[in-house]
């Protein structure tokens, strides 16, 4: 799996399919978003968009 | 609406990718009433679950292989805020500090940091018992820093 520079999603994809920011390879941490308009913590991190994302990109 | 609660389950240490994805497909089949799954890579053993009810993780991780509890005691979000924002791994480098390598080909030399990339968060070094000092690049959590500046 690869994340996105910018939105952190998780894909196996080199380009973000959401918003085209090349991925890296290099993540870690690991949250799940099932309802991000009801979870404080999809709050803190900003997301909007159910799915799995890396807490950390470089 | 009701507010949510962060609960601690405890996981088989390895697992906890794996037991935040079992988490998920559950959320699904029992109407959302997980929100968010949260395994930092900083704790082992543990992830962080965020619903509505107790009794509803306790049922659900009864069928998880590599779920094997949760704590009675659910945690506030500014208990986790910090797992939330990892800080940079080069955060506390600074260029002129002594190091010392801690994983890789030349564990357990001492260097001299020369370069830090941010972005990367990769610092160049110089080992110190070199006679020719040949720059190196490895990754921030590689070194371990021994000496704020060389001559303090
Ligand atoms: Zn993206």
């Amino acid at each position: 799996m690869r994340a996105c520079r910018r939105c952190h999603i998780l894909t196996d994809k080199t380009t973000c399919p959401y918003c085209g920011e090349p991925t890296s390879e290099h993540w870690q941490g690991y949250l799940v978003v099932v309802k991000p308009e009801e979870s404080i913590i999809a709050e803190k991190m900003k997301i909007k968009m159910p799915g799995k994302y890396a807490l950390k990109v470089r | 609406m009701m507010e949510t609660k962060i609960f601690v389950v405890k996981t088989q240490v390895g697992q906890e990718e794996n037991v935040a994805n079992m988490f998920e497909k559950a959320a699904k089949r029992i109407d959302n009433k997980i929100v968010a799954v949260l395994a930092p890579k900083e704790l082992r053993g543990y992830i962080f679950v965020e619903g509505y009810d107790i009794d509803v993780i306790k049922k659900l991780i009864r069928h998880m292989k590599y779920a094997k509890d949760v704590l009675e005691k659910d945690v506030k979000i500014e208990e986790i805020e910090h797992f939330l924002f990892p800080p940079s791994a080069v955060a506390n480098i600074e260029e002129g500090m002594i190091v010392e390598l801690v994983s890789g080909p030349f564990k357990g030399e001492k260097a001299k940091v020369t370069r830090i990339d941010d972005a990367k968060e990769e610092i160049t070094v110089e080992l110190l018992d070199s006679m020719v000092p040949i720059p190196i690049t490895v990754r921030g959590e590689q070194v371990r820093v021994l000496k704020k500046k060389e001559d303090e």
